[in-house]
């Protein structure tokens, strides 16, 4: 198998990723060679030295089949499809992997170029199975497609010796991906994705011919966050996805854009749906973002959004039990209850999956009830600059960027569980950019190497007063474009405000020496997709001292991490739910008012790096089911206290009076006032002895960890799976 | 030439339907309006209906009223034609009870407007 | 034609035979507003619901066969409280009554006759075999209920 090294495929390939992208402002300039002229087909196109073929071809817009070539991976060369006819070379040379040389005449629609098309692919057609009618790439298939625009219209296979087609036997690779191997053609894309994107080197090749085999060698789980790339990956049908294996055709459903709330990345999906009902999820590409990956969670937890729902609003009967009721009584109850509470005695916890508008709605309502107690269940410290200043709890430095710096330092995050796609970002930096990665926390496994720095909080302080003996210090110093990235859960402690400080100490203290000025050190990742817009609109990060007071009427608006417990409450108290899933709020509730999940409305979600980003409504919400805000306007009518949106609009023109940042979608505000933030966080430099902690430390972990990845059975199998492969021995 | 276009518009003499001018065809319209005026008692003896004269009065006005606004003579007077079908259809009993009846609508539920209203029935 | 019945005597003497048979004025004013009518009849059989069977070819054919349905039911009596063997009967399919026809299938595998139960607690309803496409969560139910 011919395979480059990676160094010079990413050279060859990023420089046309990198022109169009806003978001490399921060890459240096490099000096800009001279380009050479070629021609392809007879349209003269100037690219820099070193770009592919197959590249500048695409500048012109002449698109060169190709089924190994994927332009985020290295390059292979060994499908031969894109194979073209160059002037003066006596063979046609492979596209992808053929640097441009001066005065290069390619000819992408010859002759010779069409019948080495046509032969290669009559030769993946030779051990291709004809099981196009059940396979589930049928319709979405590269070879399929190819096919018909550049294979032949007559085959010459006929299998005179009566020995049948190369048959492969299909692996297990866990509950996420179906193989079907006989239908692999060798294209290595998925062995390329696993090695250098998701860091798990399991899969390969074994044997050489027609006895070629990708596989991951011995019976294996996929161990990997990331794993259900490789099906989109797969130009055939070998790789296909178990849970939505025979569920419909491409043809068959509706696809809508959306956003993904299951991290707090915002990664864009699209919702395929058909008949109402949510198939499955696809990356959707974003370069600011998830670039073209999703997370196995946030692709294959939509199956829980049909289990676990709450469809009808539910109150307690006299014995306490939940029983079906109409919204009319349920909104009345909720209602008179809000009402019944002297303010002080209310309580409001919004969860982990709330988008703005039901946040903001929510807000109102309490304020117009002489309450302030609205709360997230995260916390965060509210000592010094609290959650005044924005950059105080955003990742400041912006997912793309990460993969530009030199030095990347985690503080008590795992950061691949946490936000998978940030890590992919920074291994990418890691690999391509031989960006050094540091670690305070405990170890875990992230995919490449860091230097572990140690568990203790106190690494923290030394390194922020610069007392630190470690050669991490020295390193962080001489960085250019460093980041540090500080884990939001670390903040829960007694000590987290003293732990910010020092962070953004250490931070800003790099930053003021940096030459990029517009480079951002100082990150924090937080864990959940409402945090970022629940601080933003107002709300008081953590439940803490408000439960401890003993509230009367607690409002959890999708609040289902088990913060709030039955008891940690009075025993006369009245709980309102408002969520989509039956889990650990709706089971403490007395009151359930049934809302719409992420696929079901049109929301606000401002993600990590306070990016405000809608989800569209892919499908209805089921029974009874409304949109979050609007059960909150409803109950504030019967209340009295009348909020003053009735449509979406107008709930977003209240959005936009309090930050505009939450109605500009897409886009990413600058972060400032870091030096104003340090200042406020002087006094808090108290010593800290603790060690760091984090929650997500291995795979089984990572998986269910909200109301919808609970509920969801495909991702109970992964776990099962994960710790039944924990069990074998390779 | 444009202008020319328009007086010639204007000034177009169209082919009457009936009536050559709105005094005729306002003697048509009320020819007609008394000609279901005074069928009114015995709709609601053959038809059976839950209403009195005052009420099928009111709705007859109302027909009446819908279309006063209406000045072209060939449109009163196709009106005028369409109320004697309706007018046949009636004294022949060739509309039923549910035909009559459903000039009041009385199935009809009004959809609520409010946001209340409107989130209770599940509208958007 | 004896005189007796020239002057319709007998329609007398019947009239006081069914009260007799019916077991008195009482009794016969009772079964006049239970069953609006009141026959007198030679007793056929019974079944095991308790439904009296009677006959007497003195009146029409068609009325000759009648049932009488058991005090249990009260008003509450219907058609479909028949049994199917007596149905027949009833119906002039079959002259013997089920107790005195010995072809009479009987299998253990038969099941029990069961009247109409349409309009009540006990009716059949017709329901969806297919997976729903959305499972509703179900709240646990406290342990004190």
């Amino acid at each position: 198998m011919l395979r480059q090294p990676l160094t010079r495929a990413l050279a060859l390939s990023s420089p046309a990723r990198a022109a169009p992208l806003a978001v490399r402002r921060y890459a240096e300039i490099a000096p800009q060679p001279d380009k050479v002229e070629v021609f392809i087909d007879d349209k003269p196109v100037y690219v820099p030295p070193g770009t592919t073929v197959l590249q500048a071809a695409a500048q012109v817009g002449v698109e060169i089949p190709r089924f190994c070539y994927h332009e985020r991976l290295a390059v292979a060369g060994n499908c031969r499809m894109c194979l073209v006819e160059v002037e003066k070379s006596p063979k046609p040379v492979a596209a992808c992997a053929m640097p441009v040389m001066k005065g290069m005449r390619v000819k992408t629609n010859s002759d010779l170029t069409r019948k080495a098309r046509e032969g290669v692919m009559e030769f993946l057609l030779v051990n291709h199975p004809l099981d196009c009618p059940i396979c589930d790439q049928g319709g979405e298939c590269d070879l399929q497609d190819q096919s018909m625009a550049f294979g032949s219209d007559k085959s010459r296979f006929t299998d005179i010796h009566f020995s049948g087609k190369r048959a492969v036997e299909d692996k297990d690779v866990g509950p996420l991906i179906k193989t079907i191997m006989t239908r692999c053609i060798h294209c290595t894309r998925c062995i390329r994705f696993a090695s250098e994107v998701a860091g798990v080197d399991d899969l390969g090749t074994t044997g050489r011919g027609t006895d070629m085999q990708v596989g991951t060698y011995v019976e294996k789980m996929f161990l990997s966050e990331l794993s259900g790339n490789i099906i989109d990956l797969c130009p055939v049908g070998a790789l296909t996805s178990k849970p939505y294996s025979f569920a419909a055709r491409p043809w068959e459903t509706r696809r809508i854009d959306s956003v993904d709330v299951l991290d707090p990345l915002g990664s864009n999906i699209v919702v395929s749906t058909r008949t109402n009902e949510v198939l499955r999820i696809l990356p959707r590409t974003n370069e600011e973002i998830n670039e073209e990956w999703l997370s196995d969670k946030s692709r294959f937890a939509c199956d829980g959004l049909k289990r676990q729902r709450l469809v009808t609003p539910l109150m307690a009967d006299s014995r306490g039990n939940l029983t079906p009721v109409d919204w009319e009584d349920a909104v009345v109850a909720a209602a008179r209850a809000l009402r019944d509470c002297p303010p002080d005695k209310l309580l409001a916890v919004a969860g982990d999956m709330a988008d703005a508008e039901s946040l903001v709605a929510l807000k109102d309502l309490l304020n117009r009830l002489g309450s302030e107690n609205a709360c997230t269940e995260q916390y965060f410290p509210l000592e010094g600059a609290g959650i005044d200043l924005r950059s105080t709890y955003l990742l400041n430095t912006g997912i793309a960027n990460v993969e530009d710096a030199d030095f990347v330092l985690l503080i008590g995050t795992n950061v691949r569980f946490e936000a998978p796609l940030l890590n992919t970002r920074i291994r990418k930096a890691f690999i391509h950019k031989d960006t050094d990665v540091a670690l305070i926390g405990p170890k875990v496994d992230l995919t490449y190497d860091y230097v572990h720095v140690g568990e203790s909080a106190s690494i923290v302080k030394d390194l922020a007063s610069g007392t630190s003996a470690h050669e991490v210090l020295r390193k962080l110093e001489q960085a250019k474009r460093p980041v540090v990235i500080l884990g939001a859960d670390q903040l829960k402690t007694q000590e987290g405000a003293a732990l910010l400080a020092y962070t953004q100490e250490l931070a800003l203290r790099l930053q003021d020496k940096l030459e990029d000025k517009n480079w951002k050190v100082l990150n924090v990742l937080q864990r959940t997709a409402s945090q970022v817009a629940a601080l933003d609109i107002g709300y008081k990060p953590g439940v803490g001292a408000l439960l401890s007071a003993g509230p009367q009427v607690v409002y959890l608006l999708g609040a289902d991490s088990g913060v709030v417990t039955r008891e940690s409450l009075p025993k006369d108290a009245v709980v309102i739910y408002q969520g989509h899933h039956g889990d650990a709020g709706a089971a403490i509730a007395d009151v359930v008012l049934p809302g719409a999940a992420y696929t079901e409305k049109r929301a606000t979600y401002v993600n990590a790096e306070g990016r405000a980003q809608q989800t569209l409504p892919a499908v209805t919400p089921p029974g009874q089911a409304r949109e979050d805000w609007k059960i909150i306007r409803a109950i504030s009518e019967v209340v009295g206290v009348r909020l003053p949106y009735d449509n979406l609009d107008e709930v977003r023109d209240r959005l936009s009076q309090i930050s505009p940042a939450l109605v500009t979608y897409g886009d990413v505000q600058n972060n400032n006032y870091f030096a104003q933030a340090r200042a406020l966080a002087q006094s808090l430099q108290k010593p800290v002895s603790g060690n760091l902690d984090v929650k997500l430390k291995t795979l089984e972990d990572y998986f269910m960890t909200d109301a919808i990845s609970r509920a969801s059975p495909t991702m109970a199998k992964c776990v099962q799976a994960v710790l039944k492969q924990k069990q074998s021995t390779y | 030439m444009a202008a020319k276009e328009t007086v010639k518009t204007i000034c177009r003499n169209a082919r009457p339907v009936m009536s050559s001018d709105l005094t005729e065809a306002r003697r048509r319209a009320l020819g007609l309006y008394r000609a279901f005026y005074r069928y009114i008692p015995y709709i609601i003896k053959y038809f059976d209906i839950p209403k009195n004269e005052q009420d099928c009065r009111c709705k007859l006005r109302e027909y009446f009223y819908k279309h006063a606004c209406v000045t072209d003579v060939r449109v009163i007077d196709i009106l005028v034609i369409k109320g004697y079908m309706e007018l046949k259809e009636v004294t022949h009993l060739w509309q039923q009870k549910g035909h009559v009846m459903s000039h009041w609508n009385p199935s009809a539920e009004p959809k609520p407007c409010d946001f209340l209203g409107k989130f209770l029935a599940g509208m958007d | 034609m004896s005189l007796g019945k020239y002057l319709a005597l007998d329609k007398l003497s019947n009239f006081f035979n069914i009260i007799k048979q019916n077991g008195g004025i009482r009794a016969s004013l009772y079964k006049m507003y239970r069953q609006d009518e009141l026959k007198d009849g030679v007793l056929v059989g019974e079944d095991k619901f308790g439904n009296k069977y009677y006959e007497n070819p003195r009146y029409f054919y068609g009325s000759n066969r009648w049932v009488e349905y058991s005090d249990k039911y009260n008003m509450d009596y219907d058609g479909s409280q028949v049994p199917a063997e007596w149905f027949g009967w009833l119906h002039y399919k079959t002259d013997l009554p089920p107790h005195m026809d010995p072809s009479r299938p009987k299998y253990k595998w038969m099941i029990e006759f069961t009247e109409n139960m349409s309009g009540t607690t006990g009716q059949y309803t017709p329901y969806s075999t297919t997976r729903p496409k959305v499972e509703p969560w179900i709240p646990k139910r406290k342990s004190n209920a």
